[in-house]
C-alpha cells in the first residue's frame, strides 16, 4: 500500500517535471534570435517577401502563446509536430537517428558500467597498493582527454595507418564482402562500431568505476565485512559480498547514464560521422528547427527522469532496508 | 520586388531581448552575449574627441578571424583599435541580416552560386537604397545613394546586354567611389579527385568540379576502373527530396540533377538550353521557350508542353517561397505551339533567362497534380521517389549517410558514368582520411592550399583550383560614425593590403579585388576603369588628415574638429 502511494506521488512529480520542462524548452529555443526561416534569408536564397510568406505558411507569425497551445495540444495527441527543416513529421525524422544512436550507445553504456563495476571493485579491494595507484591513473587519463581527440588518435592509428577499421560512417555505401567472415550479417556495421565504441567506453567508464571504488571502500569498513572475515570467508567471497553491497550508488549513476545515452554523444558522432541524434540536436538548434530540437531534448529528459524513477523504485527491492515514504 | 518596411516583431522582440539579458545575467547563456549588439545608430563621438574602438562582428571561420587579426595590426598605426566579436553563421544572420544590427564593421564571404554570375545580385541585393531600411535584406550596411540607385534599377530592366553593360559598369563606379563595402578578394575553390579512378573533370568558374547546381561539371567525368559510379563527398546533406520546398543552394542543386532547369550554364558559364531546346526573347516582357523534343520522365512518361505550362501554373498557384523568383517575374504561361510555351513577364527583368529559367525546373504534371490535397502546400509532400527528366535518376537516400543516383541514358546528353553517390561527411579530417584511403573519389568541399598540397603527396590524387566570382567582403555601417565619413572609408581602403591578405591567409590562391563587387574575371560586366586602391598607410594618413581627422599625443585617432 505504501509502495503504491509512493508510486502515485512519484508519477505525479514526474509528470509535473516534464510539463515544466516542456514549457521551459519551448521558451528557451525561441529565445535564440532568428527563426527557422532566418538562415535562408541570410544566405540570400530567400528574398524578404518570400520569407514572410513562409513564416505565415508555417504559423511562425502567430503569437508565441498561440504556438505553444497548438504544440501542447498536438503533443497530448501524441503528435510531436512537423519539422520545419525537413518538412516531415518529427517522429519520422528523429526515429532513425535515435535507432542509430542506441546502436552505438548500448554497447558503450553496457561496457562502461560492467567495466566500471568490475574495475571499481578490483581497485577498491587493492586500496593503497601500487596496482590501485596505476589503475586509477590509467582510468582517469582518458576521462580527462577530449573525446574527439581520443577518437582522432584511434582513427589515425587503427583506421588510417593500420587500416583495420573503416574511417567513418555507419556502413559502407556499397559493401562487397572480400571473404566469408566479412559476409557474416552485421559484419559491416560491427566493423564501423568498434572504434567509436572503444572511444566512448574509454571516456565514460571512469565515472562508474570511481563511484564503485569509493562505495566499496565505505562498505569495507562496515561491521558485516569484519564479521565475514571473522567467519573465514574466502577473499573472493568477501569481495563478492562487498561488491553487491556497494552497488547502489553506481546504479543511480547508471540510470542517468542510460538516460543521457538517448541524447547521443555529439562529439563522438561528429568525429566518426555516425548519423545519430546528438548531431541532429545540434543541427536542429542551428536551423532553429524548434519541433526537432524540443523532441530530441524532451526525449532525453524523459529517459533521464524515467530511469531515475525506475532506480528509485528498484532501491527498495535491491536494499530491503530502504522504505518508501 | 518592392517591400514595405516591416516591423518584424515589434515590442515582443524587445521583450525577448530583455529575457535574454536576464538569462545572460544569470550566466545561463554566455555565448548569447555576443548577440546583444549596441544600437546600430549609436551616437557619434563629439568633434575632436578620440574615436573609441570600432566593433566588428565576424563569422567565427578561421579565414575571417585571420583577416581581422591582420587588419588589427594594419590599422593600428592609424590610431584605430578594433574590438572583434565572433559568432556562428546562424547568430550572424539573425543579428546582421534579420535585424540589421550591424556594428561599425562586419565581414562575410559569399559563395559563387550560379545566380550571382549575373551582375544584378551583388549590386541590387547589397546596395539598393530601398533595401537599406528594411530588416532582412542584404543591404545591412544601410547604403543610400540616388546616383547608384538610378543605374542599378535601370540595368535590372534593360534586356539589351550591351546597353545593360554600360549601366552595370556605371553602378559599379558609384560603389567604387562611395566605398559602402570593401571587397577584399576572390578566393579560389580548391577541390580534389582520384585520378586513378576517374578523369574528365570540368572545373566551372565559381563552382569547381563537384557543385551539384552546375550539372555540366558531371557530364564529362569518365570512369577508369570497373566501378563506374563516382563517390563525391561534401560536408552537407540534403533536407528534402521535394524540389518545390527548399531554397537552400546545395539541396536545390541536388534536386536539379533530377529535375533539369530549363536553361543551364556550360563549361564557360555561358547560358545553354537544358530542358529546353531553345529560347527567344520576343520583346522585353515576352519570352518563348521551346521544350526539347523527345524528352521523357524517369518513369517513362513523355514530357510535353503541357508539363511546361503546368510547371509555371503550379508555381504561380502555390507561390512556393523557394521559387519566388518565378512568382515575382512571370505573369502567365500559354501554349503557343507543339513544343512552344510563351511566357509573359510582369515587367522587363534582365536576369530572367539566367536566374529564372536557369533556376526553375521541368516538373511532371501527372505526378504533381496528384499530390494529396490535405497538405498545406505541395511543398510539404515528402516526394520519396522523385521522378524528373534530368541526367540523373533517383535511387536512394539515407539521411546523413548517402544519396545515390543512376545515370539517365535517355537524357539527350549521356553521362559517361553509371551513377553518382553523394556522401555527407561533416568532419573535414574524416573526409580527407577517407579520400586518401580511396573510400571516396572526390572532395567537393573547398580545401585550403596546405591541405591540397598534402593530399597531392598521394600520386593517385589530384587537386583542382577554380577561380570564382564569390568573395570576401567587409561592410561599413554607413549610419555610424566614423564609418559614415567618406574620407574615413577611403583611408581604410588604403590601409588594407588586399594582395597581402590573399598571400598570407590563402597562400595567394585567388584574385585580389579591385574594389568593385564584380570580379575582374567576369570581363563583360566588370568595370575596367576601377583600379585596385593603392595599399599605403601614408596615403591613408594623408586622406584622414585632409578630412580634418587628427591624432592625440598617444597616436589615437580623433574625430574631425567641428
Amino acid at each position: 500500500m505504501i509502495f503504491w502511494r509512493y508510486l502515485a506521488r512519484r508519477t505525479v512529480h514526474t509528470a509535473v517535471t516534464l510539463l515544466l520542462l516542456l514549457i521551459f524548452m519551448f521558451t528557451l529555443f525561441r529565445l535564440i534570435p532568428g527563426d527557422p526561416t532566418t538562415l535562408m534569408l541570410g544566405s540570400g536564397e530567400l528574398p524578404l517577401e518570400a520569407q514572410q510568406r513562409l513564416r505565415a505558411l508555417w504559423g511562425l507569425d502567430q503569437p508565441q502563446w498561440r504556438q505553444f497551445i497548438d504544440y501542447a495540444w498536438n503533443l497530448m495527441q501524441g503528435n510531436l509536430g512537423m519539422s520545419f527543416y525537413f518538412r516531415r513529421p518529427v517522429l519520422e525524422v528523429v526515429r532513425p537517428m535515435l535507432e542509430n544512436t542506441l546502436l552505438l550507445m548500448t554497447p558503450v553504456v553496457v561496457l562502461a558500467i560492467s567495466i566500471g563495476i568490475a574495475g571499481g571493485t578490483w581497485l577498491g579491494w587493492r586500496r593503497g597498493g601500487r596496482a590501485e595507484e596505476i589503475g586509477a591513473l590509467l582510468v582517469l587519463i582518458p576521462r580527462a582527454l577530449p573525446v574527439f581527440w581520443i577518437g582522432i588518435i584511434l582513427l589515425a592509428l587503427f583506421a588510417y595507418q593500420l587500416r583495420w577499421f573503416p574511417i567513418a560512417g555507419m556502413r559502407e555505401t556499397f559493401f562487397f564482402p572480400a571473404n566469408a567472415w566479412q559476409a557474416l550479417p552485421g559484419y559491416d556495421v560491427a566493423s564501423h562500431l568498434v572504434l567509436p565504441v572503444i572511444t566512448g567506453v574509454l571516456v565514460t567508464m571512469a565515472d562508474p568505476l570511481m563511484i564503485q571504488r569509493t562505495a566499496l571502500l565505505e562498505v569495507r569498513g562496515e561491521d558485516f565485512m569484519v564479521l565475514a572475515r571473522a567467519r573465514g570467508l574466502s577473499d573472493r567471497a568477501q569481495r563478492r559480498l562487498a561488491r553487491r553491497n556497494a552497488i547502489l550508488p553506481v546504479l543511480t549513476y547508471s540510470a542517468i547514464m542510460v538516460g543521457f545515452a538517448f541524447g547521443g554523444q555529439v562529439l563522438l558522432e561528429v568525429v566518426f560521422n555516425w548519423p545519430g541524434i546528438g548531431r541532429m540536436m545540434v543541427e536542429s538548434i542551428t536551423q532553429r528547427d524548434y519541433p526537432v530540437a524540443q523532441a530530441t531534448f524532451f526525449l532525453m529528459a524523459v529517459a533521464v527522469v524515467f530511469m531515475n524513477l525506475v532506480v528509485d523504485l528498484a532501491y527498495g527491492w535491491l536494499d530491503p532496508r530502504i522504505r518508501y515514504e | 520586388m518592392t517591400a514595405p518596411p516591416i516591423d518584424r516583431d515589434g515590442p515582443s522582440l524587445a521583450r525577448r531581448r530583455e529575457l535574454l539579458r536576464f538569462f545572460v545575467g544569470m550566466g545561463i547563456s554566455g555565448p548569447a552575449a555576443a548577440l546583444l549588439a549596441e544600437n546600430a545608430h549609436a551616437a557619434a563621438p563629439p568633434a575632436g574627441t578620440p574615436i573609441p574602438p570600432l566593433t566588428a562582428f565576424v563569422p567565427n571561420w578561421p579565414d575571417h578571424v585571420e583577416i581581422w587579426r591582420q587588419l588589427t595590426q594594419a590599422w593600428a598605426p592609424l590610431g584605430i583599435q578594433l574590438e572583434i566579436r565572433q559568432g556562428t553563421l546562424d547568430t550572424w544572420v539573425a543579428q546582421v541580416v534579420a535585424e540589421h544590427k550591424t556594428p561599425h564593421l562586419t565581414s562575410m564571404s559569399w559563395g559563387g552560386a550560379p545566380d550571382r554570375l549575373d551582375p544584378d545580385y551583388f549590386l541590387s541585393e547589397f546596395f539598393l537604397g530601398r533595401r537599406a531600411d528594411v530588416n532582412g535584406t542584404l543591404n545591412y550596411g544601410r547604403y543610400h545613394s540616388a546616383a547608384f540607385d538610378a543605374p542599378c534599377e535601370a540595368q535590372r530592366a534593360e534586356m539589351d546586354p550591351v546597353k545593360r553593360q554600360a549601366l552595370v559598369r556605371e553602378a559599379q563606379a558609384r560603389i567604387a567611389e562611395d566605398i559602402p563595402s570593401m571587397f577584399l578578394l576572390h578566393k579560389d575553390i580548391i577541390q580534389a579527385y582520384n585520378k586513378k579512378n576517374f578523369d574528365g573533370m570540368t572545373p566551372i568558374f565559381g563552382n569547381g568540379i563537384g557543385a551539384p547546381y552546375m550539372p555540366m561539371a558531371f557530364m564529362g567525368i569518365n570512369p577508369l576502373t570497373p566501378r563506374k559510379f563516382i563517390k563525391i563527398s561534401n560536408i552537407y546533406d540534403i533536407a528534402s527530396l521535394n524540389p518545390f520546398l527548399t531554397p537552400e543552394v546545395y539541396n536545390s542543386g541536388i534536386m536539379r540533377l533530377m529535375y533539369p532547369t530549363f536553361v543551364t550554364r556550360d563549361a564557360k558559364t555561358d547560358l545553354m538550353p537544358w530542358a529546353l531546346e531553345s529560347w527567344s526573347v520576343v520583346d522585353p516582357t515576352t519570352v518563348d521557350i521551346v521544350l526539347r523534343p523527345g524528352t521523357t520522365f524517369h518513369d517513362g512518361h513523355p514530357a510535353t508542353v503541357e508539363d511546361v505550362k503546368f510547371t509555371f501554373d503550379f508555381i504561380l498557384k502555390w507561390k512556393f517561397p523557394a521559387l519566388s523568383r518565378v512568382t515575382d517575374s512571370v505573369a502567365s504561361a500559354e501554349i503557343t505551339g507543339d513544343h512552344t510555351v510563351r511566357l509573359k513577364l510582369k515587367a522587363p527583368y534582365a536576369p530572367f533567362v539566367a536566374n529564372v529559367l536557369g533556376y526553375a525546373f521541368l516538373a511532371p504534371k501527372h505526378i504533381w497534380e496528384a499530390v494529396p490535397a490535405n497538405l498545406a502546400s505541395p511543398a510539404d509532400w515528402p516526394n520519396d521517389h522523385p521522378v524528373g527528366s534530368g541526367p540523373w535518376k533517383f535511387v536512394s537516400w539515407r539521411k546523413s549517410e548517402f544519396l545515390q543516383f543512376e545515370a539517365n541514358k535517355d537524357f539527350f546528353m549521356k553521362p559517361k558514368m553509371d551513377g553518382m553517390v553523394f556522401l555527407p561527411v561533416p568532419a573535414v579530417e574524416s573526409m580527407i582520411g577517407m579520400f586518401e584511403r580511396g573510400d571516396i573519389d572526390m572532395v567537393a568541399w573547398g580545401m585550403d592550399v596546405p591541405l591540397a598540397t598534402r593530399v597531392e603527396k598521394n600520386p593517385d590524387l589530384q587537386s583542382v583550383r577554380t577561380p570564382t566570382h564569390g568573395m570576401h567582403e567587409i561592410r561599413f555601417n554607413m549610419a555610424m560614425a566614423p564609418c559614415d565619413n567618406p574620407a574615413f572609408r577611403k583611408a581604410m581602403q588604403h590601409a588594407t593590403d588586399r594582395q597581402k591578405l590573399l598571400d598570407v591567409i590563402f597562400a595567394g590562391a585567388g584574385v585580389a579585388s579591385h574594389g568593385a563587387p564584380i570580379t575582374p574575371a567576369l570581363t563583360f560586366w566588370a568595370n575596367p576603369d576601377i583600379k585596385m586602391p593603392e595599399p599605403s598607410i601614408d596615403m591613408a594618413r594623408a586622406v584622414l588628415k585632409d578630412a580634418g581627422f587628427g591624432w592625440d599625443g598617444n597616436g589615437q585617432l580623433l574625430m574631425p574638429a567641428a
